[in-house]
């Protein structure tokens, strides 16, 4: 059974996933990777609230793509970092489980 | 408040603190909205003010471009019924610089009422008309996410390159 929070947020996910998904037609190729990371970002945060989850590093991961997200409005070099440190963290985790 | 410091100190700010933004204020920027030109002054337009809580987490929700909630949002549309019958075919692309210049108008009035704002075109144009229970000749075509905010974030550099005396590639206006 699903709590009515994890529903209410995961519904406001759908939402933002598909609006993206059909805004990103016309955006800019850059907003692509940052709608996805963003998701990323979201699923961490209403995640990591719950039991049974690794918190620890659910919180860890958003805070470095919350950190580095916006850095692709000025610095892709920054953002590309960013993204390469996620995917490195999770790829840790991984190997962990 | 100079309109010079208005031009040059506000910025764009995304989010803000929960202090709600006063209705007067949102009346006298809504106010000076309406005192932007138009092409062959048709007024191809309507601002609808949101600040009902819900309405607002809502229009977030199709908004990927919102990334915060914020107490008030203004929407401006473009009225295509308006433009078209008013301004010709032309009238559709006109009716969005129009739609474009009331927006400066807001961001200018709201900083120098003390409040940070934000344009944000990154929303669903369908999903939001549902929202706000718009006929279909209304489009929303930009939101202005409003609010208090401590940030003050460094400008980014301007490109002073592109701006010529006389005619494209002559003498520098900046050097």
């Amino acid at each position: 059974m699903i709590d009515t929070e994890l529903y209410r947020e995961l519904i406001d996910l759908i939402s933002y996933m598909t609006t993206s998904a059909r805004g990103l037609i016309e955006e800019p190729q850059l907003y692509g990777p940052f709608r996805l990371i963003e998701g990323v970002s979201r699923i961490c945060g209403f995640l990591e609230k719950r039991e049974g989850v690794d918190s620890e590093f659910l919180s860890q991961l958003r805070e470095r793509i919350d950190q580095g997200k916006f850095s692709v409005m000025f610095d892709v070099e920054a953002f590309t970092t960013m993204l390469d440190e996620a995917v490195l963290m999770i790829a840790r985790k991984l190997k962990e489980t | 408040m100079e309109l010079e410091k208005a031009i040059m100190e506000r910025r764009s700010i995304r989010q803000f603190t929960d202090k709600p933004v006063e209705k007067e204020k949102l009346q006298e920027l809504l106010e000076a909205a309406i005192w932007s030109p138009t092409a062959g002054n048709i007024q191809p337009w309507v601002f609808i003010c949101v600040t009902d809580p819900k309405m607002v987490h809502n229009i977030r929700v199709v908004s990927p471009g919102m990334l915060w909630s914020t107490s008030a949002v203004i929407c401006i549309c473009s009225d295509q019924q308006k433009a078209l019958r008013a301004g010709g075919k032309g009238g559709a692309v006109l009716s969005l610089f129009d739609c474009a210049m009331a927006a400066q108008n807001i961001l200018l009035r709201a900083f120098d009422l003390g409040l940070c704002s934000c344009v944000i075109r990154s929303f669903n144009q369908a999903a939001v008309r549902e929202l706000l229970d718009a006929p279909e000749h209304i489009h929303p075509e930009l939101l202005i996410i409003l609010g208090y905010s401590d940030q003050s974030p460094k400008p980014p550099p301007r490109n002073t390159d592109i701006l010529f005396w006389e005619a494209f590639g002559g003498e520098g206006v900046l050097k």
